[in-house]
């Protein structure tokens, strides 16, 4: 086993890894910006190299600067945790060509899983079900009619060249496919000036469902079940869960199997995570994670295994030491995302500085947190500034600590996404099960709560009151007091995120 | 003293007076009956009100308090008599002045209007990429585009002015 490792990230992932490494009795270094030297991460590391910079293209993902930290600390093998240098296989060689050991999956497996297109290729080829679909544009709506019959209704027929939802047609019927084709195909032209269409079956009520793996360097590989994930904005997830409502064992067995297939095909070594679509009672590879997932908490609150402990065991070269037998599911776990981010607003990023913080506590709560009081919010870095975790021994218990666990956690100096997943989990249908991808999208997040209002306005106005009475009596000191650095957002309405595919590189994972 | 204090858009009447070093607390003409506590200088305070316990949380400025109560989020504005007449007579003025200025620092990506562009209020003025999301900056008004104070790629600080609106006249 290793006596010491580098981890090379921030926030709280840095931190979740350097807690199981001090329980694993090695001692660990943690990287950091300048921005971060007051961070957690840096703080709870036994030793702490300043990268310098503030950008992560500075700092977190230069490859020569962390290799050199760990040169100069002794550190034996890096762990690099989601988002930053997680996914890049240049680095995860560099550090092996360095003669340290790199705690992920080998290089090639990252890159075989890299690409979105020869993934899926690779994967059908394994015998890992697609979207069913045509790679090749389509000739004319006859040619649409018959390429349909192999695939099954409902289809979607999409802009070769397209992207936001334009040129996009749901065909349910045969006899729609004609004009659809037609006013699909004209758009394509106007909008992208390329009238090729192509086709896959269209997925009603799509939901993410995915499967988390581990293999060792010996070839023994289990899976640990799978997490649903569709609580989702632009593919940003706010609310996990594991297991799904969706899944009921046989068919966990049977996905896990497919990932395990999955992972087997490109020589998966490590944690990883293969994520499907699932549609009525179908599901379909979407693609892989070749890292440790934000998310995995909830898969260990279920299992009662602690994952980053099994990836660093088994890339010190031990073997797993049990088989699929051995993993055991017990109740139900949530997760809510906690980002900086103003959900009543467009979901616009939140900056500022946390002042006031209340965290919650009681039975089966779990904080993963990298935000503290007096952190400075800034734009450089992903806006996750932790995770709240909670375990009931069923859904409607790990629900009804969730909502109870959010009312109690205030952040003060930034805006949260936390109130919007608590009225996700308020909302009856979520409770049901009644759910897809386009949930959160759907969901009316403006809708408030009058009652409480009139204890909110008197509250607001006596707070108001007392400060300013108590800063004309002290003038001097009392300037600033309470007052402290408002989280500069937009103005309402006057920007959107637009994130067309958000950047991939950083924190915040998938 | 008469505060006017909207919460997510609803105005109520918040009145406070002082008397024998207490506070005496009418919202809307009713009696508010209402114990305050500050835990702390930041913001935690806790109020009981007809025996229920609430634990708030503020953050803000005197004009504008983000209050956090049982995990839901409210948007507060607070004007005293004096500064709602002097609002009042603003907004009677229309001055709306459309200038557009960044609320956080970034890199403008892409222009999407040019000076003279006649533009619908929400019309998307610009991209500008900030905390790795792509983020539309809006019109605030309707109007005629001014002038354009940046240019693609061009890195921006937080309340640097964007864009000049001449809004269109009532």
């Amino acid at each position: 086993m290793f006596s010491r490792i580098l981890i090379a990230n921030r926030g709280e992932i840095a931190l979740r890894v350097i807690r199981t490494a001090r329980e694993m009795d090695i001692e660990t270094v943690a990287v950091f910006s300048d921005w971060d030297a007051r961070a957690l991460h840096t703080r709870m590391a036994h030793i702490a190299v300043p990268l310098h910079g503030n950008l992560p293209s500075q700092s977190y993902l230069v490859t020569e600067k962390i290799l050199a930290a760990a040169k100069q600390t002794g550190a034996e093998a890096i762990h690099p945790g989601y988002g930053f240098l997680s996914e890049n296989a240049n680095f995860a060689r560099a550090v092996r060509d360095a003669g340290l050991v790199w705690i992920g999956p080998p290089p090639e497996a990252i890159e075989a899983m890299g690409d979105k297109i020869k993934s899926r290729r690779a994967m059908k080829a394994a015998g890992v079900p697609v979207v069913p679909g045509l790679v090749d544009p389509l000739d004319d709506a006859a040619a649409a009619r018959k390429a349909a019959e192999g695939i099954g209704y409902p289809i979607a027929l999409k802009a070769a060249a397209g992207g936001g939802g334009k040129g996009i047609r749901i065909v349910r019927e045969a006899k729609e496919m004609e004009s659809a084709f037609r006013t699909a195909s004209g758009e394509a032209k106007s909008s992208f000036g390329d009238g090729r269409i192509y086709m896959e079956r269209y997925l009603d009520k799509p939901r993410h469902i995915e499967v988390q793996l581990l293999f060792d360097h010996q070839g023994n590989g289990v899976h640990y079940g799978v997490r649903e994930c569709s609580i989702q904005r632009r593919h940003q997830k706010l609310i996990e869960e594991c297991p799904s409502v969706v899944i009921d064992d046989a068919t966990r067995d049977k996905m896990g199997a497919v990932a395990l297939k999955a992972g087997a095909a490109v020589g998966y070594q490590n944690a990883g995570t293969v994520e499907f679509l699932w549609s009525n009672g179908e599901f379909y590879f979407l693609e892989m994670n070749t890292r440790l997932q934000v998310e995995h908490p909830v898969t260990e609150m279920v299992t009662g295994t602690d994952l980053v402990r099994e990836q660093i065991r088994v890339a010190s070269g031990e073997k797993l030491g049990y088989g699929q037998d051995a993993v055991r599911w017990n109740g139900w776990a949530i997760e809510v995302r906690i980002n900086a981010e103003d959900t009543a607003n467009k979901f616009l990023p939140s900056t500022g500085t946390i002042h006031n913080l209340r965290m919650p506590g009681g039975p089966f709560v779990r904080l993963d947190l990298g935000m503290y009081r007096g952190m400075e919010v800034g734009v450089n870095y992903d806006p996750m500034l932790g995770k709240l975790i909670v375990w009931g021994r069923t859904r409607a218990e790990a629900i009804a600590r969730m909502i109870r666990a959010l009312q109690e956690m205030n952040v003060g100096g930034v805006r949260t996404s936390a109130p919007a997943a608590l009225s996700v989990l308020e909302d009856a249908r979520f409770k049901q099960g009644d759910f897809d991808t386009h949930f959160l999208e759907s969901l009316n997040l403006d809708k408030e709560n009058q009652e409480l209002e009139s204890i909110v306005a008197a509250a607001a106005a006596i707070f108001r009151h007392h400060k300013a009475r108590r800063r004309a009596l002290a003038p001097e000191s009392g300037n600033r007091e309470g007052w402290l650095d408002r989280s500069r957002r937009s103005l309402a309405s006057h920007a959107q995120r637009s994130a067309e595919g958000p950047a991939p590189h950083q924190g915040g994972g998938a | 003293m008469k505060y006017y204090v909207s919460v997510n858009g609803r105005t109520r009447i918040v009145h406070l007076i002082e008397r024998n070093n207490k506070l005496v607390v009418h919202v809307d003409d009713q009696p508010f009956d209402a114990s305050y506590q500050e835990v702390d200088s930041l913001g935690q305070v806790v109020i009981i009100h007809d025996g229920k316990s609430y634990g708030l949380s503020m953050a803000g400025d005197p004009n504008q308090v983000e209050v956090t109560l049982a995990g839901h989020f409210y948007d507060v504005r607070i004007e005293d008599e004096r500064e709602r007449a002097a609002h009042a007579a603003e907004r009677a003025g229309g001055r709306s002045n459309g200038l557009v200025i960044s609320v956080m620092p970034g890199v403008v990506v892409d222009l999407m209007v040019k000076p003279g562009d006649r533009i619908e209020k929400g019309q998307a003025l610009l991209i500008l990429s900030a905390m790795k999301m792509q983020n539309e900056i809006g019109a605030p008004v309707a109007g005629i585009v001014k002038e354009l104070h940046v240019a693609a790629d061009q890195a921006v600080a937080a309340g640097a002015k964007l864009v000049t609106i001449t809004p269109n006249p009532d």
